[in-house]
């Protein structure tokens, strides 16, 4: 069914499709729509679930942690403070192989104070074992999660659809909302072999030696590396459903393209306008959405820049005295497969500044000439930033 | 303990950092060195009350709808109501739980409520008299002694020289307790213990009226008689907080230094004391004759109770007390009506199955039994850590130093 939704809106209908049993959150612009819609659902009787109010991020994911072990399917959403707030839960959340799906809606951290898109406050938690995926619009939210459910309950590993602040959560878009018994069969109930049972005790996360230890991790990043080919056979079984694909990498014009564009998030649609602009010019771009950061979908990264001589990749963030954050990650997918490709990082679009074709063109020329507006600093160059 | 399984290969490790097998042999119980209590007791409120009323009770009937028990329940234990119900410091409010989550329950308003909607009494007459009893003062003490005396099947007078009953309480002013009120709660006393009041009466021991020759025993009143009243010689002193037995035929009540002189605030431990010293005076009489077979409450004849609990006061009280309650109900006072007052209480000392404890155990070690009557700890598991008694918003689980 056609309908117009912002993109907070999508991430509700999701949880209301994915047949959610716990929703747990503290609000925060600009999830606090996602949580005010689950309550209402649930206080229309729409929604058979159990909306547990807390008073901080820390106890929401900690009690869809307790309730994910206990079996049950849990959703909560945060947002910028509020998931720095999750963190030490983050890592116990993935650590508990708990199959928990989480909406973050990236905001950019303060101070100053910012209620703008702004990607570090998630990239920020990239190292906590949990699965990173960045929405370019909100068809691509509402079913990224539906997605997400089936691949976490089979990796038993969280998920964090993150999308863009405003540009996702506050904006409306003709969006196809799927019939909710085509989605219980695509995403059958969770029924977990092992739960939290007082019929039959377990300990859980219980003390463990450096010799299971070390094993205990190194499974779990193995499970953790197999998720870019599980979304990806997910992804499918899920086109085979609705006839959408959702990838883990989303590649444009890339064959033949001596440039490529990278990026994550919302982004994406500006870099495929700069794209096409740039071809008309008669430059051989393309461009990538990297819609996974982690795993950092390595197989389908490598196929879609094979041909790329030079990467350009467009940061929302950054990771101060260094770089880009998703510059890095390229650079450490490039590495060893791809050595003499040449890399120019900018920063831009943070904190609500909009990336457009007209921000982006510019950008993609300044890399091949070396003659632009922005301003190098270390390895990076800054986009918009004061004389 | 089971067999420790070494885990040897990937395959084995599971998924979910977890044991492998079940954990139900770790008994953590042996960690606990307190342990939960689970049992009905009285409620914190009746505890601090002087009295010891069971409010919970009756205000458990007012919810239920049946204001004549109620009030009947309230006046088995406190005769003199309307008196408590204006001069009573009420220390149940301050142990009150419900303050926890909002207010204390106005006990002082229902008890003021139901004493005066209840002033209209059955006359009813039956009961064995084969002891005789004088009381002579009728201050709240001697009030509340002639009444428990009367429902354990005595015949007694009150003797007051004054012309007015009352005592003490005669010489407070009417904003404290207002004349009628006062005259209110005498008579419904007087008429529910089928008692034979004489004021005006003229004590002379020797030269005895009829009522004080035939007397088993004399009790004199301190809260009923001024200070000019000369006990006889013979009269034995007696304090019921220190003296376990009654000696003599004539018995001059003493009190403790923080009741005397009279003061009205301390009303509910007078009709305590008055309580108390009609039970030893009972255990005096009893043993003097050798009839133990007066001990025996008997259902027919009401005034023949052996323990407050069978003092049953329904059959005396007007059955339109329920509809008088209601047409009062218009009567409200800060925004609140009286008997929805006493749904707030939260039946402290009783369990209602709310599964607080059940919910809030951390390792799952309360649960509700089969007969799904009653809460159960599992102390093969409970650790001891509290959290029931802490959570349990009736207060019937303690932490108990109990060796198992």
């Amino acid at each position: 069914m056609k309908k117009v939704m912002m993109g907070t809106e999508a991430a509700a209908r999701a949880a209301k499709l994915a047949r959610v049993q716990v929703i747990s959150a503290y609000p925060i612009t600009p999830q606090t729509v996602i949580v005010e819609n689950l309550a209402d659902m649930i206080g229309r009787g729409e929604l058979n679930a159990n909306y547990m109010p807390v008073e901080s991020e820390h106890s929401a994911l900690a009690s869809c942690i307790g309730a994910s072990m206990a079996g049950a399917r849990a959703f909560t959403a945060s947002s910028s403070h509020g998931l720095a707030y999750m963190h030490e839960m983050l890592h116990y959340a993935s650590g508990a192989r708990v199959p928990i799906v989480m909406v973050n809606c990236n905001r950019a951290l303060g101070p100053p104070w910012n209620l703008y898109c702004d990607h570090t406050d998630s990239l920020a938690q990239r190292d906590t074992g949990w699965i990173q995926y960045y929405c370019a619009d909100a068809q691509d939210v509402l079913d990224a999660i539906l997605i997400a459910y089936g691949v976490a309950e089979r990796a038993l590993l969280p998920i964090m659809i993150n999308m863009d602040a405003f540009y996702l959560t506050h904006t409306s878009e003709v969006l196809d909302v799927p019939d909710q018994e085509k989605v219980d069969i695509f995403l059958p109930p969770y029924q977990p072999s092992t739960k939290l049972n007082v019929d039959d005790p377990k300990t859980f996360g219980n003390v463990c030696g450096a010799d299971l230890f070390t094993s205990i991790k190194y499974k779990r990043h193995c499970d953790t590396l197999s998720l870019e080919k599980l979304w990806d056979e997910t992804s499918a079984e899920f086109r085979g459903h609705f006839n959408r694909l959702h990838p883990t990498v989303e590649a444009y014009q890339t064959e033949e393209a001596d440039v490529c564009v990278i990026g994550i998030g919302t982004g994406a649609g500006a870099m495929r306008l700069a794209v096409d602009r740039l071809r008309e010019e008669g430059l051989k771009a393309g461009c990538v959405r990297l819609s996974m950061i982690r795993p950092f979908p390595l197989e389908g990264f490598k196929r879609a820049i094979a041909n790329a001589k030079h990467m350009i990749v467009i940061d929302r963030d950054v990771s101060f005295g260094a770089e880009g954050i998703v510059a890095q990650e390229v650079k450490a997918g490039l590495f060893g497969h791809h050595g003499d490709a040449k890399l120019t990082g900018f920063i831009a679009g943070v904190g609500g500044n909009d990336l457009s074709a007209d921000t982006i063109v510019p950008l993609v020329r300044q890399a091949i000439s070396g003659n632009g507006t922005a301003v190098r600093a270390g390895k990076t160059y800054w986009a918009e930033v004061l004389p | 303990m089971q067999p420790k399984k070494i885990i040897q290969s990937l395959s084995e490790l599971p998924t979910m950092p977890s044991t492998i097998g079940t954990m139900a042999w770790n008994e953590t119980g042996d960690w606990r060195y307190l342990t939960p209590l689970i049992t009905n007791k009285l409620a914190p409120c009746s505890q601090n009350c002087p009295a010891g009323i069971p409010i919970p009770s009756y205000l458990n009937a007012l919810r239920n709808g049946s204001v004549q028990k109620g009030l009947a329940l309230l006046l088995a234990h406190n005769p003199l109501p309307g008196l408590t119900g204006r001069l009573c410091y009420h220390p149940c409010q301050t142990k009150c739980i419900r303050k926890k989550v909002d207010r204390a329950i106005s006990v002082q308003k229902i008890e003021r409520f139901l004493a005066d909607i209840g002033t209209e009494v059955k006359i009813e007459k039956s009961k064995i008299e084969d002891k005789r009893v004088v009381v002579i003062g009728s201050g709240p003490l001697g009030l509340s002694c002639a009444f428990y005396l009367s429902f354990r099947g005595c015949q007694v007078v009150i003797l007051d020289p004054s012309n007015q009953a009352g005592g003490a309480l005669l010489h407070l002013p009417p904003e404290k307790i207002e004349p009628l009120a006062l005259a209110n709660e005498i008579d419904r006393l007087i008429l529910l213990a089928d008692i034979k009041l004489e004021t005006g009466a003229v004590i002379d021991f020797e030269a005895p009226g009829e009522s004080l020759s035939k007397a088993d025993l004399v009790i004199l009143d301190p809260t009923g008689l001024s200070e000019n009243f000369t006990a006889p010689v013979r009269a034995v002193a007696f304090d019921p907080f220190d003296d376990s037995t009654v000696n003599g035929d004539i018995v001059a009540l003493t009190l403790p230094k923080n009741l005397k002189p009279f003061k009205a605030p301390m009303i509910a431990h007078y009709i305590a004391v008055g309580r108390l010293t009609a039970q030893r005076a009972f255990d005096c009489l009893v043993m003097r004759s050798g009839l133990q077979d007066l001990r025996q409450s008997s259902p027919d004849l009401p005034r023949q109770a052996v323990n407050v609990e069978d003092i049953k006061i329904e059959r005396f009280l007007a059955s339109d007390i329920a509809a008088k309650a209601e047409a009062k109900q218009e009567e409200i006072w800060d925004g609140e009506r009286t008997l929805q007052e006493a749904e707030r209480c939260l039946s402290c000392g009783t369990c209602n199955l709310c599964l607080q404890c059940v919910s809030f155990c951390p390792d799952a070690s309360i649960r509700l039994d089969e007969d799904e009557a009653s809460v159960r700890v599992d102390l093969d598991h409970c650790k001891g850590c509290g959290i029931c008694a802490y959570e349990c918003p009736r207060g019937i689980i303690t932490m108990e130093e109990i060796s198992t």
